[in-house]
This record gives structure tokens, sequence and C-alpha cells, in this order.
């Protein structure tokens, strides 16, 4: 801290590790640091997104391997996104942390004075934006995209529905329908919401299997049943559910292109 | 492909030699039908270059004949020197006339006879002693080859050693148990001093184990014991631990650092990724005369398809090539909503199982 500066607003923090001791440890460590307030504490991705979004903290610290939703998953499900500092003893996630503009990455196990560097960051960072919660600025649909790891499909997709999380293996997605800032997924009769577009989801999945068919639409090709001619360059994708969607010219050549 | 074909030096070297061979068949032609050295040579010396040639046919008859098969495989070479020293004399008797005709050169028709008769009495036996350097040269071959397997399979086994010795000492276990000793030592001192005993003794007993081809049953659980009570800290009532251990198989050898990454693996893709957790099922069994173990672990409903699977199944695989262990077997498999590691080994006792 400045010496002479006025003491900031007590920092309100959560810790969210699926690991009792390494809570422990986060509970001791911030216990004796000045202005910090521990708002809670959760034990898995599922808990953290409901207790985020409803108690507003202004940083946490974040796992990354935890059950059900790792810890890009829980940063992408959130808005306003918090501070972060991630927590972890795996180094490799490193460059994604930095694309979902993490304020610090530790690694396990790290030391009283490292985390007191990163409780420093997180408060000039804050403090900058101009109070809590302000790295908010940053869009979800943003982070969703980029923390992905180059090179490597999704393999399950997180929705939020209020204070209900889903995880869909991209398996059993059907069919993804751009709705305005939102991508529809049809998965097994349900349809869940994403805020996302549909370009940026897209972009994420197994090319082989998920196929834009037309500006609207990406299908999962094990879905469909068969591909029917209505005019001239005028298609529909039948699926096996017996939807119709759609097929554009140029989306039937990327379908002949994967279907070969 | 003949190795005599591999360089062109070889290849002119033993034309030479047949070529020379060529005028001791002139020489001896004369001997039986006296006549100008002239016709002799121009008779014998292309049929010897000839012959030369058709019996590096040898090889390939050597080759699909081994000599431990007996005899069937010596009935197959004799039935071969007939056969070719017949085809030789018969293309013989061809040159002989035109070489007649066309520059009456040679003897009669009984002179070219006695030659021709000549010619496949020697055949035989020349076409043999081919056979016999082939068979030689298939064994020097062979002798070479199995010393380069042997050298492999010793490279193949020390870099699986040290492979798996690596993905013991996985750095993501060491870095999340001494995070576990740091919280520990504030909270809870003589846990901490517990967790550094523990991971001590797993560190040790692993480098041990790993030096050795086989050790028993016992010690192997004994180590992922050590490691299930390290993991216990970490993960707490979230990781129960069942085992189903037939404790007459404890004495039976197994090759080491086989079990513990796959209860390693059940942890990192099982329990950890199930929000309650869940019981990682170690098993032995004995089915006839293999030794049947497992490792069982809960997945997460949602968890996609591929889930299970890791770095530590793909490095047993290895392992158990390496230890040639053929009759050896790992399945693995998801079975609603566990996933089972399956491993059947040949049952074995005692050998290298001292106990340490």
């Amino acid at each position: 801290m400045v010496p002479g500066a006025p003491m900031p607003e007590a920092l309100r923090v959560m810790i969210v590790d699926d690991e009792v001791p390494a809570r422990a440890l986060l509970r001791e460590y911030l216990g004796a640091e000045a202005g910090i307030t521990v708002i809670g504490e959760c034990a898995n991705g599922f808990e953290a997104v409901k207790a985020i979004s409803e108690q507003r903290p202004d940083l946490v610290f974040l796992d990354i391997q935890m059950p059900r939703l790792d810890g890009f998953e829980v940063l992408e499900l959130l808005d306003p996104v918090p501070g972060v500092i991630f927590c972890t003893a795996y180094d490799e996630h490193a460059l994604r942390a930095f694309e979902v503009h993490a304020v610090d990455y530790l690694l396990k196990p790290f030391s009283r004075e490292r985390l007191a560097e990163g409780l420093a960051r997180a408060r000039e960072r804050l403090g900058a934006a101009g109070g809590s919660a302000a790295p908010a600025a940053l869009a979800p649909m943003a982070l969703a995209a980029s923390a992905r790891p180059a090179g490597q499909p999704l393999e399950r997709i997180a929705v939020r529905d209020g204070a209900q999380v889903h995880v869909i293996p991209v398996e059993r997605v059907d069919l993804l329908e751009a709705q305005d800032d939102y991508v529809a997924i049809h998965e097994g009769g349900r349809t869940h919401l994403k805020h996302q577009t549909l370009a940026e989801l897209a972009e994420s999945l197994d090319p082989a299997r998920f196929v834009r068919v037309h500006r609207s639409f990406v299908v999962n090709v094990e879905r469909i049943a068969r591909i029917e001619l209505l005019a001239k360059d005028s298609r529909v994708a039948v699926l096996s559910d017996g939807r119709q969607v759609p097929v554009s010219r140029s989306g039937h050549d990327r379908l002949k292109s994967v279907l070969g | 492909m003949h190795p005599l074909f591999a360089r062109g030096q070889r290849i002119a070297l033993y034309a030479g030699a047949s070529a020379v061979a060529g005028v001791l068949l002139a020489a001896a032609l004369l001997v039986i039908t006296p006549r100008p050295w002239v016709a002799a040579l121009a008779f014998a010396v292309p049929m010897s270059l000839a012959y030369g040639f058709m019996i590096l046919s040898s090889w390939w008859v050597c080759r699909a004949n081994p000599l431990r098969r007996g005899w069937p495989s010596i009935t197959a070479q004799l039935a071969a020197s007939l056969q070719a020293s017949a085809l030789w004399t018969g293309g013989a008797a061809l040159v002989a006339v035109i070489l007649l005709r066309a520059a009456h050169l040679g003897p009669d028709r009984p002179g070219i006879l006695k030659d021709l008769a000549a010619l496949f009495v020697i055949g035989v036996p020349v076409y043999l002693l081919s056979s016999v350097v082939h068979y030689m040269l298939l064994a020097l071959e062979d002798s070479h080859a199995a010393e380069r397997r042997a050298l492999e399979s010793q490279v193949g086994a020390r870099e699986a050693e040290l492979r798996a010795l690596r993905a013991q000492l996985n750095p993501h276990f060491l870095f999340n148990s001494l995070n576990s000793i740091n919280a520990l030592v504030g909270a809870d001192p003589e846990g901490a001093r517990r967790m550094c005993e523990r991971l001590g003794d797993f560190l040790r007993r692993t480098l041990a184990l790993g030096a050795r081809e086989a050790v028993p049953l016992r010690e192997e659980l004994a180590l992922v014991d050590r490691y299930l009570d390290i993991e216990q800290v970490r993960f707490g009532e979230r990781l129960r631990v069942e085992r189903a251990v037939d404790p007459a198989l404890l004495d039976c050898t197994v090759p080491p650092l086989l079990l513990q990454p796959l209860v390693e693996n059940a942890i990192k893709h099982g329990v950890q990724n199930v929000l309650e957790g869940g019981a990682v099922s170690l098993g032995a069994s004995r089915e006839g005369e293999t030794l049947v173990l497992t490792v069982e672990n809960p997945i997460a409903a949602d968890a996609p398809a591929r889930a299970g699977e890791g770095v530590g199944l793909e490095n047993v695989r290895r392992r158990l090539a390496a230890f040639g262990a053929r009759a050896a077997r790992l399945t693995a498999g998801r079975i609603e909503d566990r996933y089972r590691v399956k491993l059947e080994l040949p049952m074995t006792h005692g050998a290298g199982g001292a106990d340490a």
C-alpha cells in the first residue's frame, strides 16, 4: 500500500477451491492481510457461479481443476466478471489466464509474499477501474471465446439459467441456432440459451462434427438423417428427430466437404 | 532382394568368379570330348555365368524352407537342385546346337549329349553348395537381428522405466501435496509432519520399486496406499477407498509401478470431477492362471465420452509392452457411471519377489 494514501475500502474476497487444505491456506494468508474481507468459500464450480453472482465479490481466488465446472467455465458463466486470481498447481494454463484478463496467476505452493503481490495488483486494477467489480467492463462472451486452448475443440458447453448451471457434453448437442446476442442450444428436446454469438461458439467446436449449414444454424452432422432439395439451391437438412433446418448453398458445400 | 544385389561391386566380383569357374568347366569338358579350346570356352564360360546367377535363386528357397524344419526342407532343396540343374542343362542343349550350327564350334551329337550329362551331374552339387552358403548367410542375418531386437527391447524397457518414474513423480501431485503441507503447517503442525513423512515414504518406495523388474503385489499395493493417504488429505471425505484384494495373491509378482498410475488416473479423471466425490475401488482376484487387478472410479454423469483416459493409461500400456508381458492385457471402459480398468497378468510367484 502506498504510504499516506487513504485506507481503501475493504476488498470483498471469495475463495473457490475443491481442496480443503488449499482453502484453509488461503483463508489463513488472507486473514493476516489488512483490508480484506473473505465473504465466502466454494468447493466447486456450481457453487461458485451461484455465490459469485449473488454476492458480487470484488476478487475471487479461483482454482482451475474442479468438479463439473473448471475455473474457466465458471468465468464464462459470470456477468459481470469479478477480478480473478487463479490458484493452481498447473503452469500450462497461464496463457489462457492472461487471455481472460486474470489479475494474477499463483502457482501452488505459493508464499505469503507472492499472494500479497497479487493482492496489490488487484487493488491497483480495481482502483484504477473506479471501484469494485470494475473488470466487468469485459464482456463475458469475449472471455469465453478466448478461453479455449488453441487447437483443442470444446468438449462440453456450460450454460446458465438463472441460478442453475447446465453442462452439456457436445456430443449431446443436436443443433445450435442464432437468436440475436444468444445461441439457442438444442439438445434432446431441451433448449438452453447461452450469451454468446453463434460464430464464436461454432469456432470453438470440432469442425468435423459441427457444420454451419446456414447463417443462423450449426448442426451436429451425426444427427442429420437426410438432405432434401426443395428448389434449386434451396435445401433442408432433416434431423433424426424430424426437425428441419434450412441449408444455404455455401452451407451445403461445407456439409459435403465434411461428409465427403 | 538377394544380398548380392545390394552393391554393384559384389555383382561384378561374383560374375568374375563364375567366369573363372567357366574356364575350369571348359577344361573338364575338354577331357571328356577333345575339341579346340575356343570351342570349349565359347560353350562353358557363358553357361557357367548363367548358372552362377541361377543358383542364387536358392536364397529364396532357403528362406522359405528353414533348416530347423528338417527333412521337408532338405527334400525341397534336393528337388530344387534337380530342377535348377535340369533347367540349366536344357538351356545348354539349345546353346550347344546353336554354336554347332551357326559357328561350327563344338563336338558332334554324341559329344553334345556327353557334355549335357556332365553339366547335369555338376549342376546338382553346385546348387546344393550354394544352398549351404545361403543357409549360413541367413543364420548370420538371424543372429544379427536377434542381437538388435534384444538391444531394442533393453532400450525400450529402460525408457519405459524412466517414463514411469517421471509419471510417478508427477510434479502436479508434488506441488499440490506441498500446498497441502503448507496449509497444515499453520492449522495442524502434527498433520503437516505426518504428511511430510508420507510423502517421503512414497517417494522412497517409488524409486526403490522402479529399479526392480518385478515386485510382490503386496509392495505395489503398499505404494498405492501411501499415495492414497496423501491424496486423502487433499480430498478429505470426497475420496473413499474400497479394497477387495484376495490375501492369497499378495505374494504374486507384478511389474512395478503399474497400479499407482491407474489409481492416480482414477482420482484425477474420476473422483475429482464428481461433485460429491466417490470411491476408488481396488481389486485383485484370480481367474485360473491369470491375476486380475482392477481399478474403478466414479465419473461425472455429464463427462465427455472420452473421460477417464489419460496419459497414465498409455504409460501403463507401454510398460506392459516393454516388460514383454505377452499374456498381459489391459482393458478399460465405462460401465454406466463408473470407469473400470482391468489388468490381466499371468500368475507368477516368487521370482524377484524378495521382500524389501
